[in-house]
């Protein structure tokens, strides 16, 4: 084999026969010196050809699983109980806006959207958009979606802006969160459910709920930390002097300079929760993104294009809601 | 506490920057070249042994290049710069003994700044700019807002109270950053270099309106500036800083006329004498006007006495108190005022 020599070189023959298996025996039959050209390289297949006692990648791939297994009723029993409220809020949430008759939550709908854009266009865009999803039947889909984008929306700002802010004051904490960050929103979307669907019951709307959050906080939580972190130094260093308190150089001065980028954060921060609630969707996540799955597993195409439209329309309802919410903000913060 | 007492008194201040500030002290000298200093223990000496007091109802002004420091020291008054060691005494007490709540209190009450970018809060409105001190201090906001309207009036911006920072000109956001630091009402006044990002005309008004309103309030002035006019026009005791160190200081018209270093002697080359000085600082003592041809007052400039008697070389005149024009003080012959307008010259090695 190409790399026994390493192993004859340290005098480790002996040590790696005593494990031979089934497979050394197999590996022997077809036993040629491998020309320059075929060399493999030494991965851990590779080498544990040449010494049994190397594990291979599933070894280390089944170990890893088993390691996991390991601590996972630990972790599901700290995790759990910490997490429950998230089920109770999703349920919840989920109950109310399903159970309300549609003449009255559409209407309140298109009246948020105007209060809080204070604009005729956006609030007329929401009304078309929900008019569209009742005459297609795709309403009670819509509001589920919705549902869930709301919760997890809301606790993406009230666990991401107090991250942000500490983030903000403290350099070393800034460097530890970062690497973290980085790896939250590069990570496939697909890969934070595998975990989440060893820890908690499939049933649970806590598993999608997370596999949410975890995803949409990035945005909110870096440009919380921007935002502060831009703050003139000037104006930070008058405010010093006039001896204003850490507390209302926060609240008064920080977090509303900060606002405009903390805003820009949030319409992120949705419209990356809108994405993971249709792949949410494979671990029971109700809504529009049942619909795309129907359409992928059963082949009905019309069935997936249709929730797909819904989904683009809900896209943009809230995009443009919580642009021109920044708009006013970042207006108001100018003049 | 009465005017002319001691308000501040800055001693044996030094600051240095690097790595370990404590450790070089020993190598700093009177006088130290602040480049050798870098390249022999690469830390930056900011302030050189600083010796200041500052009196109650004066403007001190400390004048100096870039780079002397001047920014520095006024930061180590309410201690937004920690000094590597010395005091600073306010009323007596030392500033830097004080721990956090007790320095707090010294910024929300004792002392208000103004900078020279402004500072203000671009989300409020000049109104709410103006009451950040009885904010901070946790007084109620209604009155607050009427003590901040009142000092808003007297700097000029009556009516502008619902504006927004950046709807004002340069000039008026700095009228504003007054009426911040007036509103506090600290005895205090910290100001740096607060009129030199404006243009050169509104600098002059903003001048003359800090120098009517101190002829009623009579705050401590510390005004740090690096225009030599700015700082003659405006100093009761002046404190000329070069690489963290004090050349001179003393009475402005005591430095024109002697200056005691190369560095200053320089720096009063391009100034208009005959503008700068008054009479009272050149007259001689003397109690009667006898065989005087005029009086002055001694707060007349060595300008105004020329152009009011036309160029006449010849005569002499009385110098009454500027506070009580029958009181004379002093004489002063006109060939002495032509004579003061010569730059005093030093032996140069």
């Amino acid at each position: 084999m190409a790399y026994d020599w390493i192993f004859s070189a340290l005098g480790m023959s002996e040590a790696c026969k005593q494990d031979s298996g089934p497979l050394m025996s197999l590996s022997a039959l077809r036993q040629e010196e491998p020309s320059l050209w075929d060399l493999p390289f030494p991965s851990l297949d590779t080498l544990n050809a040449a010494c049994a006692a190397v594990p291979r990648t599933r070894d280390f791939t089944a170990a890893l699983q088993d390691g996991f297994l390991y601590i996972r009723p630990a972790l599901r029993s700290v995790l759990d109980p910490l997490t429950q409220p998230l089920s109770w809020m999703l349920d919840g949430a989920l109950t109310l806006f399903v159970e309300m008759p549609w003449w009255i939550l559409v209407p309140l709908l298109i009246l948020a959207s105007k209060l809080l854009s204070n604009s005729y266009k956006v609030a007329s865009i929401v009304a078309v958009s929900f008019l569209f999803l009742l005459f297609v039947d795709y309403y009670e889909y819509a509001i589920q979606t919705l549902s869930i984008i709301f919760v997890c929306t809301v606790l993406c700002v009230a666990f991401g802006v107090p991250l942000g802010i500490a983030m903000s004051r403290s350099d070393r904490f800034q460097n530890a969160m970062i690497p973290i960050l980085d790896m939250l929103q590069t990570l496939p979307t697909f890969v934070y459910l595998i975990p989440l669907i060893f820890l908690f019951n499939i049933t649970e709307p806590k598993l999608y709920g997370l596999a949410i959050i975890l995803y949409a906080i990035v945005p909110v939580v870096r440009l919380t930390n921007l935002g502060i972190r831009l703050v003139d130094r000037d104006v930070m260093e008058a405010v010093t002097a006039f001896g204003l308190t850490d507390r209302q150089k926060l609240y008064r001065v920080q977090i509303p300079l900060a606002l405009p980028n903390i805003m820009a954060g949030v319409n992120q921060t949705i419209m990356m929760s809108l994405a993971m609630v249709v792949i949410a969707s494979l671990v029971s996540a109700p809504g529009l993104g049942t619909l795309v799955l129907d359409g992928i597993n059963n082949l009905r195409l019309g069935v997936g294009f249709l929730a797909g439209f819904g989904i683009v329309l809900i896209a943009i309802m809230l995009d443009r809601v919580s642009k021109a919410a920044l708009a006013r903000i970042d207006k108001s913060n100018k003049t | 506490m009465a005017l002319g007492d001691v308000k501040i008194s800055v001693q044996n201040l030094f600051k240095i920057y690097g790595p370990n500030p404590q450790a070089v002290q020993d190598q700093v000298f009177d006088g130290i070249d602040k480049t050798a200093f870098m390249q022999e223990t690469g830390h930056v000496l900011a302030l050189n042994n600083i010796n200041v007091d500052m009196r109650e109802g004066q403007i001190t002004v400390v004048m100096g290049l870039s780079g002397s420091g001047k920014s520095t020291l006024i930061r180590h008054l309410n201690r937004l710069i920690e000094p590597t060691s010395g005091h600073v005494f306010l009323d007596g007490e030392d500033v830097l003994a004080m721990d956090e709540a007790a320095l707090r209190d010294l910024r929300r009450r004792a002392m208000s700044m103004v900078f020279q970018k402004f500072a203000l809060l671009p989300h409020r409105t000049v109104l709410a700019n103006t009451i950040l001190a009885p904010e901070a201090r946790g007084e109620n906001v209604k009155e607050a807002e009427e003590e901040a309207r009142k000092w808003l009036d007297r700097v000029g911006l009556e009516g502008m109270e619902d504006s927004y920072p950046s709807q004002l000109s340069g000039g008026m956001q700095q009228r504003v950053g007054l009426a911040r630091a007036l509103t506090s009402n600290a005895d205090v006044m910290l100001m740096d270099e607060a009129f030199s990002a404006l243009d050169p005309l509104i600098r002059t008004s903003m001048q003359d309106l800090l120098l009517e309103l101190q002829r009623d309030l009579h705050k401590t002035i510390i005004f740090i500036t690096h225009d030599l006019d700015e700082a003659l026009k405006l100093a009761d005791h002046l404190v000329v800083l070069k690489d963290g160190y004090i050349v001179q200081q003393g009475d402005p018209q005591e430095i024109l006329l002697r200056p005691a270093a190369r560095y200053i002697e320089e720096f009063i080359q391009d100034i208009n004498r005959a503008r700068v000085l008054k009479v009272k600082s050149i007259m001689a003592p003397a109690k009667s006007k006898r065989g005087c041809i005029d009086v002055v007052s001694g707060h007349e400039t060595l300008e105004a006495v020329i152009n009011a008697h036309q160029g006449r070389v010849d005569g002499v005149f009385a110098v009454s108190d500027p506070d009580d024009p029958a009181k004379i003080i002093g004489k002063v012959k006109m060939e002495d005022i032509y004579r003061a307008l010569v730059r005093p010259q030093m032996q140069h090695d």
